[in-house]
């Protein structure tokens, strides 16, 4: 098993690639690790150089492919969810704080007035079009669909994994028949077996900061632009394609315990709840 | 012209006559070596004969070291151009289309943590 590390997107970032040691596994992690910095320097709302920031300094641009795909698919994901994932909460994020790159905002964030989400995005062709006063944050989205990408560039190498801070797809299937996957849960550590598709996490457990003498963390509820208050911690999804898994596991984050399991289990999507009492609780036919 | 000088001058012509005499008499335009007293010391023969074997394998060494280096180049060129073509060549844009999403808890230990990012 080949095991590639470092650090990107924000996160730390793992590939595993289920194929002798050899030049065609380095030349396939480098290129997988290559599309993943790729899709960061274009879609991070923290490099002022990025296509998103042109787009949100300018409030309109001529997309490329990804740009458009990502946006594309996170106005899909507004749609689906009924407004809980929305990729217009750029400005609740910097008005909560979290105004730079989570490596730096340690040292405190400033805080302002919370900014509700909703604002107009329109997409003709290649042209995106946002309403005045409106910036997208893709951060979740977007790693999500790196991952998706970085998986495509590995999977005709062999069997992989590729994980991007929790965010992560598989293709091909290992010897033991399935990825085993950890999460921590109060209740210990589970691992599921991941056999296709993809997993993502979401919670508050983790990206949480201090601003304005709250503690504050990075799942805005687009209704009201202030750090999602949920009775989850987190919440684990699995999906087809990492960017389902993050839209599904923000979306059930803010839908609260009992709205997400019910959900989940009409849907028929897998998720794994843990509430802030510490009960782990498993939806959607996961067992 | 004081006598001072001339004896300086004299002096000077001496010298360069003497040299001049000491460099004909090393020539020895006198004497021939014949081949056979060349051939004679048997070690500068055959300090003679391995310099030339020397060249010769250095002339071969040079030629495989030619041919593997344009073999090298030809692998490079090839590998680069791979790599070219890879990181060019566009990934469907579309995610990618996998089946359902199969996942359950397993016994076996993780290679890796889901948590939230």
């Amino acid at each position: 098993m080949e095991r590639h590390v470092f650090r990107a997107l924000g996160t730390e970032c793992e590939l595993l690639l289920d194929v002798d040691p050899g030049p065609d596994a380095v030349l396939a992690l480098a290129t997988a690790e290559g599309e993943i910095r790729r899709l960061e320097r274009l879609l991070s709302r923290f490099r002022p150089d990025s296509e998103l920031s042109r787009l949100n300094e300018a409030g309109e641009l001529e997309a490329g492919d990804d740009l458009l795909a990502v946006v594309r698919l996170a106005l899909e994901a507004r749609e689906r969810t009924g407004g809980r994932f929305d990729p217009t909460v750029h400005d609740a994020l910097v008005a909560a704080g979290y105004d730079r790159s989570f490596d730096d905002l340690q040292a405190g964030g400033a805080c302002s007035p919370p900014v509700p989400a909703g604002g107009a995005v329109r997409v003709q062709g290649r042209r995106i079009e946002l309403e005045p006063g409106v910036r997208l944050d893709l951060g979740g989205i977007g790693k999500g669909y790196a991952v998706d990408r970085a998986v495509v560039r590995l999977a005709g190498v062999g069997p992989c994994l590729v994980n991007a801070g929790g965010d992560l797809a598989v293709a091909g299937v290992p010897p033991g028949g399935v990825w085993p996957v950890g999460l921590e849960t109060p209740a210990g550590e589970i691992t599921l077996g991941v056999a296709e598709g993809a997993l993502a996490t979401s919670g508050r457990d983790r990206r949480r900061w201090r601003a304005g003498g709250e503690e504050r963390h990075h799942l805005i509820d687009p209704a009201t632009g202030r750090p999602a208050e949920s009775d989850l911690v987190t919440v684990t999804v699995a999906a087809r394609t990492a960017v389902e898994a993050e839209v599904a596991a923000k979306a059930l984050f803010l839908a609260g315990e009992r709205d997400a399991a019910a959900e989940a289990d009409v849907l028929g999507v897998p998720a794994l709840l843990v509430t802030a009492d510490g009960r782990v609780r498993f939806a959607g036919g996961l067992s | 012209m004081t006598d001072h000088v001339a004896r300086l001058y004299a002096t000077a012509l001496a010298l360069v006559v003497f040299f001049l005499a000491w460099a004909a008499v090393a020539a020895r335009p006198w004497g021939h070596e014949t081949a056979a007293e060349a051939k004679a010391d048997p070690r500068m023969v055959q300090l003679d004969r391995r310099a030339e074997q020397i060249r010769k394998r250095q002339v071969r060494v040079q030629r495989k070291l030619d041919r593997r280096f344009e073999a090298y180049r030809v692998a490079l060129a090839e590998r680069q151009a791979r790599i070219a073509a890879v990181q060019a060549s566009p990934a469907p844009v579309a995610t990618p289309s996998v089946a359902a999403p199969s996942v359950g808890t397993v016994p076996a230990a993780p290679v890796t943590q889901t948590r939230s990012s």
